[in-house]
């Protein structure tokens, strides 16, 4: 049976970041209250990686998050709660069935979808990033109900245009990938949790034996950005010096490359513990994340007026490589900590 | 993190929309506030637009120029590489290269032409014509 009209009672919150934020939704509708920096640390959110032989929109490629659906997955096994990912559809249309069927029984569900086409997205952020995510929670005829936590209210999208951003092409291809959750966990151990995902975080961030990854991986491009002038010349330089602020500050980041964001989970977990440990990471987070943005200020001022090219790449060089030394000491902190 | 948009973009479609924002202060807190950008972020932002407007700008003078293929044009307008665009539409890439031609566009077949259509999301009169 077919019903056209249903509205599930779902709580839409706006949140930095797109995936953690519906993964937080997703947990106050069972019932759980978990902030935002909450999901997005349990999950390991935070990353970074630097890819200069991958390009995005003209320049070269680095991520400040984990890969799609991480925060998800993660969050959910650590916690212990039971919930389903599909990983991917061979149809279109057995895609769109198959939320149906979601909605009909009354289930929120999460979907990955390429920006690039959605049609009550901003128009200065359409670019082609595939990692974007969003929650359905009703339908109204042909039109879908979506929480995009990036936007302050939920949005409508006709079936049409989701079924196009679910299957957006190119890198990171969502392929119509849909999670929800089936059952909540009711004791969960959070302090479990928080103990392996921060374990997990630092060996992402510091020990991974790959220099494009984590705090090495900044080193790395603070050790080209000094390049970038003589390789590529002035205009391009400035464009490839906008491409770290741009995927640092804009694309839902919560400001600073999430680093804003996993300084207040560290918070939140230290004093929910009662661990000063914790509470003097997360300061030192936020002081590595206040540094990212006066970088963000300083190169955004070389991106203006383009003064002495030489000089100040060598400047902001100095800068990153400072703030990589300084995320390093929060992950060895980190890494020593007793929860 | 400020109050008001700006009119740093050029476009006025631009910036119209407010987004939740974390900042550490110096009291040791973790805030969050629904805002506009700061001007750092915007003038990367239009940075980045203009560079993307040139470069459309420029495809369309050569494609009326007839130097090139309306393939060209369509490709800068959606953000794309040929790579990338031969991802969308299922063609190789030395494919899409050669496509850019437009001798080679003009012998295309319709189920060629299709697959284009299909990738930038549009029709094929649009597709043969450019505004």
């Amino acid at each position: 049976m077919e019903k056209d009209n249903i509205m599930i009672d779902y709580k839409h919150r706006q949140a930095g970041h797109c995936e953690s934020g519906a993964t937080s939704n997703l947990f106050n509708f069972y019932g759980v209250e978990m902030s935002e920096p909450m999901a997005f640390g349990i999950g390991n959110g935070l990353f970074f990686s630097y890819l200069p032989f991958l390009k995005l929109q003209y320049a070269p490629m680095m991520s400040f998050r984990n890969l799609p659906n991480v925060v998800f997955h993660r969050s959910m096994k650590y916690l212990g709660v039971d919930a389903t990912v599909i990983k991917k559809f061979k149809d279109p249309k057995e895609s769109m069935a198959a939320l149906d069927r979601n909605l009909e029984k009354g289930i929120p569900t999460g979907m990955q979808v390429g920006v690039f086409n959605l049609t009550f997205f901003p128009p200065e952020y359409r670019m082609h990033y595939n990692m974007h995510n969003l929650v359905a929670f009703g339908k109204e005829g042909d039109d879908y109900w979506v929480s995009d936590t990036v936007m302050e209210l939920p949005q409508k999208i006709s079936s049409e245009d989701l079924q196009r951003v679910r299957w957006a092409k190119g890198a990171f291809a969502p392929k119509g990938k849909m999670y929800w959750i089936n059952t909540m966990n009711k004791d969960m151990d959070i302090r479990s949790a928080v103990e392996k995902a921060i374990k997990k975080t630092v060996y992402e961030m510091a020990k991974v034996p790959f220099p494009l990854n984590g705090v090495k991986g900044i080193h790395w491009l603070a050790r080209d950005l000094k390049k970038w002038p003589k390789k590529h010349g002035n205009e391009t330089a400035s464009f490839y010096l906008g491409q770290i602020i741009r995927m640092s500050e804009d694309f839902g980041t919560g400001g600073a490359g999430f680093r804003f964001i996993y300084g207040a989970f560290l918070k939140e977990t230290g004093e929910k513990f009662n661990n000063p440990d914790l509470l003097a990471a997360s300061s030192l987070m936020g002081n590595a994340a206040n540094h990212w943005r006066e970088f963000t200020y300083l190169s955004a001022r070389n991106c203006k007026n383009r003064s002495k090219p030489e000089e100040d790449y060598g400047k902001l060089s100095d800068m990153l490589h400072e703030i990589a030394d300084m995320e390093k000491e929060v992950y060895a902190k980190l890494d020593k900590i007793k929860i | 993190m400020e109050e008001e948009s700006n009119p740093v973009y050029k476009n006025q479609a631009y910036g119209k929309y407010r987004e939740l924002l974390y900042s550490y202060g110096s009291d040791g807190k973790f805030e969050k506030k629904v805002g506009y950008h700061d001007e750092a972020d915007r003038v990367t932002l239009q940075q980045a637009w203009d560079l993307f407007n040139d470069r459309i700008e420029a495809a369309r003078q050569k494609v009326k120029a007839g130097e090139a293929s309306p393939i060209l044009y369509y490709m800068e307008k959606t953000l794309v590489t040929p790579m990338d665009l031969s991802m969308h539409a299922g063609i190789m890439v030395w494919r899409v290269k050669r496509h850019l031609k437009p001798k080679v566009f003009n012998r295309l077949s319709e189920k060629t032409l299709k697959k284009y259509t299909e990738a930038f999301n549009i029709t094929l009169d649009q597709l043969k014509n450019i505004d």
